[in-house]
C-alpha cells in the first residue's frame, strides 16, 4: 500500500514534469502539429485507401465508402493478373526502369571524371552549368523539344537527313515501337546526367590531393590515376546513389519519372512497348473509374518498390558495411 | 615530365575537351533551335531547313501567344500557383521545421517517425485522388498549392539549417518576452535568407513545369497550367499531320506547332535567368537529401 502510493507519486511527478514542458513548448507543438495535420490527410489516409485494392468501392461512396464497401478479397488482382496485356505491361515496365538504371547510372559518373581531367576553371564550371540546365526544364517540354527534332513531318533530324539523301524515308522514332526504349532511355541521359554529376564531382573533389600527387610520383599516368585514386574515392557516393536509385526503380530511378515519359512519349501506335503499370492504372483508375481495380495495380508495384528499397539497402550493408536506414 | 608524356596529356587534353564541347553543344542547341523557330514564321518553319538563325524573322507567335486566351490563362494560373505555392510552402515547411529543430521537443521521436515513414511509403495516386475529392480540392485552384505546402525533404534541410543558427540569438528574443512565433518570424526567419531562397526557388521550378496534378485533379478548363496546355498539344499532334500543319487562320503565319513553340521559350525562359544563380546550394542540399531521404 504504502510502496504502491509512493509509486504513484514518482509517476505523478514525472507526469507533472512532462505536463509542465509541455506547457512551456505548446507553441511549438502548435507548429508541428499543423504539420502533423497535413502528413495525416496527405499521406496517411491515402495509406489506409489502399484497403479498397481488397473492395468493390465506387467513388460515389465518398471516403467512408472505402472502409464499408463490400470485401472482395483479391478478385481485382486476379482480373489483372489475367488481363491480356498484363504480361506486355509488366514487361514494358520492367525493361523501362532496367534499361534506364543501366544507361543513366553511368553516365553522371563518366562525365564528372571528364569534368576532373579538366585543368582550365572557367570551361570546367562553364561545362557544369550548361549540362544541368534541362534537370530544371520539365517533361512536357522536353517532349516538345523531341517533336522539333524527331517528328516525321517537321523534326530537324528527318529534315536534315533527307536532304541529305541518307535515307528515303522520315524515321518514326517517336510512334515506332522499336524505337520507344531508347527514345525514354536517351531523353532521360540528357536531362538528368548533369545534375548528377553535382554529386559525384563533390565526391571527387573530397579526395586528398596529395594522393593524386604520390601517384605522380610513383609514374602513374592520368588514366592510371582515374582509375586507381578517381574511382575509389567516388565508391562510397557510388554506393549511396545506386541504393536510392534501385528503391526508386519503377518509378524510374533518379532521372525522372517513368509516368511523364510513358504518358508524353506514348501514343497509339507505340502503345505495345510504352504502356507501363502506372498509365495503365491512370487510365482504369482515373478515366474509366475503376478506382479498386486501379488501386489494386498500384499497389503491386508499391509492394515491389518497397521491397526493393529494403533489399538493396540490406545488400549495401552487407557488401559496404553502411546503408540508408 | 618527359616529351612522351607531355604527348599523352595533350592528347588526353583534347579528347577531354572535344567530348565536352559535344556534350555541350547537345545540351545548348536544343533550346536554341527552339528559340530560333519561335521567332521564325510559323509556316515557313514547317518547310525546314533552318539550323542556325531564323530565315522569316517575326513575332507574331508570341502576339498569338498572347492573344489566344486559352494560352494567356494558362499562363497566369502558372504564374500565380509559383507565387503562392512557393511562398506558402517556405512558411509552412520553415514553421514546422523551427517547431522540430528545438532538441528539448517532447515527442520528438515520435514527429520525426511520422516524417520518414511518410517520406518511404505513399497511398498511391487512387487512394489520394479520394482523399483530396473528400476534403474538395478536387477541380480547385487549391489542390496545386496546398498538398505540396508540407515538404518532407525540406523539411529535414531546414531544421538541420535552423539547429546551425546559435542559440543566443534565440534566448536574446525570448529574455525580451517573444513567444515562439515572434521569434521565429523576427529572428530565424531574417537570418535564414539562403535556405528561404533555395526552397522558394526549387518549389517554384516544381510548380512552374507542374502539369500531372492538372491532369489528374482538375477539369476545368480555366485552371489549366502552361505545361498542361504544352502537353495537350502534344498529345493531339501524336497523330502525324494533323495539329501540326494546320495554320490557326487562314491569313496569319502561325501555326499551332509554331505557337507551342513560343509557349515552350516562355516557359524554359525565366528557369534559364534563375537556375545558374542556384549552383551554390545545390551540393549541400542534393547531399542531404540523399543520405535522409
Amino acid at each position: 500500500m504504502n510502496m504502491d502510493s509512493r509509486a504513484m507519486e514518482a509517476v505523478n511527478s514525472e507526469q507533472g514534469r512532462i505536463w509542465k514542458r509541455f506547457k512551456k513548448q505548446w507553441m511549438l507543438h502548435l507548429f508541428v502539429g499543423i504539420g502533423m495535420i497535413f502528413l495525416i490527410v496527405f499521406s496517411y489516409t491515402p495509406m489506409f485507401g489502399i484497403i479498397m485494392a481488397f473492395k468493390n468501392y465506387t467513388i460515389s461512396e465518398g471516403i467512408i465508402g472505402i472502409f464499408t464497401s463490400e470485401w472482395v478479397g483479391l478478385k481485382h488482382f486476379d482480373e489483372f493478373i489475367n488481363d491480356y496485356q498484363f504480361g506486355t505491361i509488366v514487361r514494358n515496365t520492367l525493361a523501362l526502369s532496367l534499361l534506364k538504371v543501366l544507361f543513366t547510372f553511368p553516365a553522371p559518373i563518366l562525365l564528372a571524371i571528364l569534368l576532373n581531367e579538366v585543368k582550365n576553371g572557367a570551361f570546367k564550371r562553364f561545362a557544369q552549368t550548361v549540362s544541368y540546365l534541362p534537370h530544371f526544364i520539365s517533361w512536357v517540354v522536353v517532349v516538345g523539344i523531341s517533336f522539333a527534332f524527331l517528328s516525321t513531318d517537321i523534326g530537324l533530324v528527318n529534315k536534315a537527313l533527307l536532304r541529305l539523301g541518307l535515307i528515303d524515308m522520315p524515321l518514326d522514332i517517336l510512334t515506332n515501337p522499336d524505337y520507344f526504349w531508347g527514345l525514354a532511355v536517351g531523353s532521360a541521359v540528357w536531362k538528368e546526367m548533369g545534375w548528377w554529376t553535382i554529386i559525384f564531382l563533390a565526391a571527387i573533389t573530397g579526395i586528398n590531393p596529395s594522393l593524386y600527387e604520390a601517384a605522380k610520383i610513383d609514374g602513374a599516368g592520368r588514366l592510371a590515376r582515374i582509375r586507381h585514386i578517381t574511382l575509389p574515392g567516388m565508391q562510397g557516393t557510388i554506393v549511396v546513389v545506386l541504393i536510392l536509385t534501385i528503391g526508386s526503380i519503377l518509378g524510374g530511378g533518379l532521372v525522372g519519372s517513368n509516368f511523364e515519359q510513358a504518358f508524353l512519349f506514348g501514343n497509339s501506335i507505340n502503345n505495345p512497348t510504352s504502356e507501363i503499370v502506372q498509365t495503365y492504372a491512370f487510365k482504369v483508375g482515373l478515366k474509366d473509374g475503376r478506382f479498386s481495380y486501379a488501386a489494386a495495380i498500384d499497389l503491386i508495384q508499391s509492394v515491389i518498390s518497397v521491397a526493393l528499397i529494403f533489399s538493396s539497402n540490406y545488400i549495401a550493408k552487407r557488401i559496404s558495411g553502411s546503408g540508408l536506414f | 615530365m618527359n616529351v612522351s608524356q607531355r604527348k599523352k596529356d595533350l592528347v588526353m587534353d583534347s579528347v577531354v575537351t572535344v567530348i565536352l564541347l559535344v556534350i555541350m553543344l547537345a545540351m545548348l542547341y536544343p533550346f536554341y533551335y527552339v528559340l530560333i523557330l519561335s521567332f521564325n514564321k510559323g509556316t515557313d518553319s514547317l518547310l525546314g531547313g533552318i539550323y542556325f538563325w531564323p530565315r522569316n524573322v517575326t513575332f507574331e507567335n508570341y502576339a498569338a501567344f498572347l492573344n489566344d486566351p486559352q494560352w494567356y490563362k494558362a499562363f497566369l494560373v502558372t504564374v500565380v500557383r509559383t507565387i503562392s505555392g512557393s511562398a506558402l510552402g517556405v512558411l509552412l515547411t520553415c514553421l514546422v521545421a523551427y517547431g522540430l529543430s528545438h532538441r528539448e521537443l517532447l515527442f520528438s521521436k515520435f514527429y520525426f517517425t511520422m516524417i520518414i515513414f511518410a517520406m518511404y511509403f505513399s497511398g498511391g495516386l487512387i487512394p489520394y485522388y479520394v482523399v483530396l475529392r473528400s476534403v474538395g480540392l478536387l477541380n480547385s485552384f487549391g489542390v496545386y498549392i496546398i498538398p505540396s505546402m508540407l515538404s518532407t525533404f525540406f523539411l529535414l534541410i531546414a531544421i538541420s539549417f535552423f539547429r546551425e543558427i546559435p542559440g543566443e540569438l534565440k534566448e536574446s528574443a525570448y529574455m525580451d518576452g517573444a513567444n515562439e512565433f515572434v521569434t521565429f518570424y523576427r529572428i530565424i526567419l531574417p537570418v535564414s535568407m539562403p535556405l528561404i531562397a533555395t526552397m522558394a526557388l526549387f518549389m517554384g521550378v516544381g510548380q512552374w513545369n507542374s502539369w500531372v496534378d492538372s491532369a489528374y485533379f482538375v477539369q476545368s478548363d480555366n485552371l489549366r497550367t502552361l505545361a498542361y496546355r504544352m502537353m495537350e498539344v502534344i498529345n493531339k499532334s501524336n497523330a502525324p499531320m494533323d495539329a501540326v500543319g494546320a495554320a490557326n487562320s487562314a491569313s496569319s503565319g502561325v501555326t499551332s506547332y509554331s505557337l507551342q513553340l513560343s509557349a515552350m521559350v516562355v516557359s524554359i525562359a525565366p528557369i534559364v535567368c534563375v537556375y545558374p544563380f542556384l549552383q551554390r546550394f545545390f551540393i549541400h542540399g542534393i547531399m542531404l537529401g540523399s543520405v535522409k531521404g
